[in-house]
């Protein structure tokens, strides 16, 4: 087993576990301070409630202690409450029932006017939030004098709430994100679905259980699946021509072989009789190198802007029929490419070319447009070659297709060019027609489809 | 004429040379890309026989290097690839036709002389002039209607000026492309078979169809 990468699946839910963990810390403790936040305020509150009370229930006492009248709240009656008040005065001070042996110990002494917050422990290391209010009170003879009511409230039963919030904020989170893994373990195994697929459906190609991948992909992966497809399709198409070809390569040798054996086993084999055997099996080899060698279509290939390659071939037919001058007229939609192996499209179009300028009296046109259609995203290409010769009558259309094409028909080394040129085009899954052109002579129209 | 050949396979290269010789051209002969490209830009060569598949230096780039330096001799190239894109990229470099192997050497002695008889501007196979018919497929001759027989230097040496009629072909060019350059070279040979030739195309002088420039060479009318 060669050493893998971590698989998709491992990546992605091993990053999405750290992100939840880290959202999960951060909502857990922003929600927690919220939460403590909001009670201090509330405990607060209550501790201003209980210092006005106890300052509006308040008198100056004989001794010149300021005392409240009457306890409203109980609990500063009951010891050990958890609530706690005491007064403070230049002349002795007051402090609740329920402080008693508490050991109750606020330090702040603010100015009359002033109040402070402040975190104190008891005797039995309980804490407590106290509330400190400076006031100044006016005496009937008209003097003033300064207090600090204080009053003091133990944390230690909303401490214990906040302990509770916490371990239910941690459960939760921690429950939330094991819920969103699994679900997204499941969204990923859903989605990578059809990469399973591809990958078993590959696998089974490479064992040989099925030749080409199924239908119905997802948007994303079907371009790929179609370029497979195509490029599998190309290969099994070039690998049963190579076949055909090899066959009829080998059975077509056969005559000339025989032939030149009875020649030799006779003694006849002189070099006027062997010659034409030699000849027959030169243009059979030459016949059926020119039907197998060619690129064939891929998903691999690139576009090929068409118009240089028909420009040499005309400027290469021009030389090679020097003495037969042609007027050629190329007419090319600009920037018009098609998805071929450069060597097969020369030999397309060199083979229709080279058909019009053997037939031609002095003119060919050759028209290159698009092809093309709804079901296409890139458009086809056409192409239509016109010559001024006598054309070719329907009779012997078909004919002229398929010359050459069966192993055991006697092959000439010439007239073979557009039987080559349809079969390319087959390769490419594109036709060859055979018509009438304006120019009087044949039209042979290629069209090559879009993808 | 002068021919150039540009094979690496010996066997085909020997037969090719022994059949144009036979054919009566002069030949120059090499086995690779650097020793060709090297006698088509320095020998006096009328027409080239390339194989493109050559060792050191490809036929391609060897005809390239000529016509870049001007040399417009006209090639064959001999192609073992039967296909459109290895004839365009031949011909695109420079080269005039072609022919694919295996072929029979009628076939490339016919597109030899084809390119021949175009690039001196001949566009029939048949060449004219005076009363003088040379048909460059039959290699006869005829004068006023009548066949002649001309012997294959007579032949060679009539060819050599009616392909290239109305221009002054000096003695030295008609001894550097008839002979092989490993032979005498003797201008008044040459002198001898132009003598020869005029008799035999002109008994009682009277057509001259052969003009002498003195101290210049020879020339044939151009119809």
């Amino acid at each position: 087993m060669p050493r893998t990468a971590p698989s998709l699946q491992a990546r992605l839910l091993v990053a999405l576990a750290l992100l939840l963990l880290a959202a999960a810390a951060i909502a857990a403790w922003s929600l927690e301070s919220w939460y403590r936040d909001l009670g201090l305020r509330a405990r607060e509150d209550v501790l201003e409630a209980q210092v006005i009370a106890l300052i509006s229930s308040a008198d100056i006492g004989p001794d010149g202690r300021l005392l409240p009248q009457n306890l409203v709240e109980p609990r500063l009656a009951t010891p050990g409450s958890g609530l706690y008040a005491e007064i403070l005065g230049a002349r002795g001070s007051w402090r609740s029932p329920s402080a008693l042996g508490s050991g109750l110990n606020l330090a702040a002494e603010p100015a009359a006017g002033e109040r402070r917050f402040e975190h104190a422990r008891l005797a039995d290391g309980s804490r407590v939030l106290g509330l400190s209010l400076g006031i100044r009170w006016e005496l009937a003879d008209g003097g003033t004098r300064d207090f600090v009511v204080r009053a003091a409230e133990s944390l230690e039963p909303w401490y214990g709430e906040i302990a509770r919030v916490r371990a239910w904020l941690a459960t939760g989170s921690i429950l939330l994100g094991l819920f969103l893994l699994g679900g997204l373990a499941f969204a990923l195994r859903f989605a990578l679905m059809p990469l399973y697929r591809l990958e078993s459906e590959i696998m089974d190609i490479e064992a040989g259980r099925r030749e080409r991948l199924g239908a119905e992909w997802p948007r994303e992966l079907a371009g790929v699946t179609g370029n497979l497809n195509a490029l599998l399709t190309g290969e099994r198409k070039r690998l049963e021509r190579y076949r055909a070809t090899l066959g009829n390569l080998a059975h077509s040798l056969k005559t000339p072989l025989a032939a030149m054996r009875i020649l030799l086993e006779r003694g006849q084999a002189e070099p006027a009789a062997l010659a034409p055997q030699l000849d027959r099996m030169q243009d059979i080899v030459r016949h059926q190198l020119k039907r197998a060698v060619f690129g064939g279509s891929g998903a691999t290939l690139i576009d090929l802007a068409v118009q240089e390659p028909l420009e040499q071939l005309r400027g290469a037919l021009a030389k090679v029929y020097a003495d037969k001058p042609v007027r050629v007229t190329l007419a090319i939609a600009p920037g018009t490419a098609y998805p071929i192996d450069p060597g097969d499209f020369l030999e397309l179009a060199g083979n229709l070319m080279d058909n019009a300028w053997k037939y031609c009296r002095g003119e060919i046109a050759v028209r290159v447009t698009p092809w093309t259609s709804a079901e296409w995203r890139r458009p086809g290409l056409a192409i239509d070659v016109e010559d001024d010769g006598h054309g070719i009558p329907p009779v012997e259309r078909q004919r002229v297709l398929e010359r050459g094409v069966r192993a055991d028909e006697s092959v000439a080394g010439q007239g073979i060019g557009l039987s080559v040129a349809r079969e390319i085009a087959s390769a490419y899954s594109g036709t060859l027609e055979i018509g009438d052109g304006r120019l009087g002579g044949a039209r042979v129209t290629l069209r090559l489809p879009g993808r | 004429m002068r021919l150039l050949v540009l094979e690496d396979e010996p066997a085909l290269r020997e037969s090719l040379v022994q059949q144009f010789r036979g054919a009566g051209f002069t030949i120059d002969q090499a086995a690779d890309g650097v020793e060709g490209e090297f006698a088509g830009l320095e020998y006096p060569v009328d027409v080239a026989v390339v194989d493109l598949g050559l060792p050191l230096r490809s036929g391609l780039e060897a005809i390239r290097a000529w016509r870049k330096a001007g040399k417009s001799f006209p090639v064959l190239i001999l192609t073992a690839r039967d296909s459109w894109q290895e004839k365009v990229a031949g011909l695109d470099a420079g080269a005039d036709d072609y022919v694919t192997k295996p072929f029979r050497f009628e076939e490339v002695l016919a597109r030899v002389q084809a390119l021949l008889r175009r690039s001196g501007g001949w566009s029939q196979p048949l060449l004219r002039s005076g009363g003088v018919e040379l048909d460059t497929r039959s290699q006869q001759v005829r004068v006023n209607g009548a066949a002649i027989e001309l012997t294959a230097f007579e032949y060679r040496l009539l060819e050599y000026l009616m392909l290239r009629a109305g221009q002054v072909i000096s003695k030295s060019e008609l001894t550097e492309k008839l002979y092989e350059q490993d032979f005498e070279r003797d201008s008044n040979t040459i002198e001898v078979f132009i003598g020869r030739l005029r008799k035999k195309l002109d008994p009682d002088g009277k057509r001259q169809p052969i003009e002498t420039l003195r101290g210049r060479g020879y020339r044939v009318a151009r119809e």
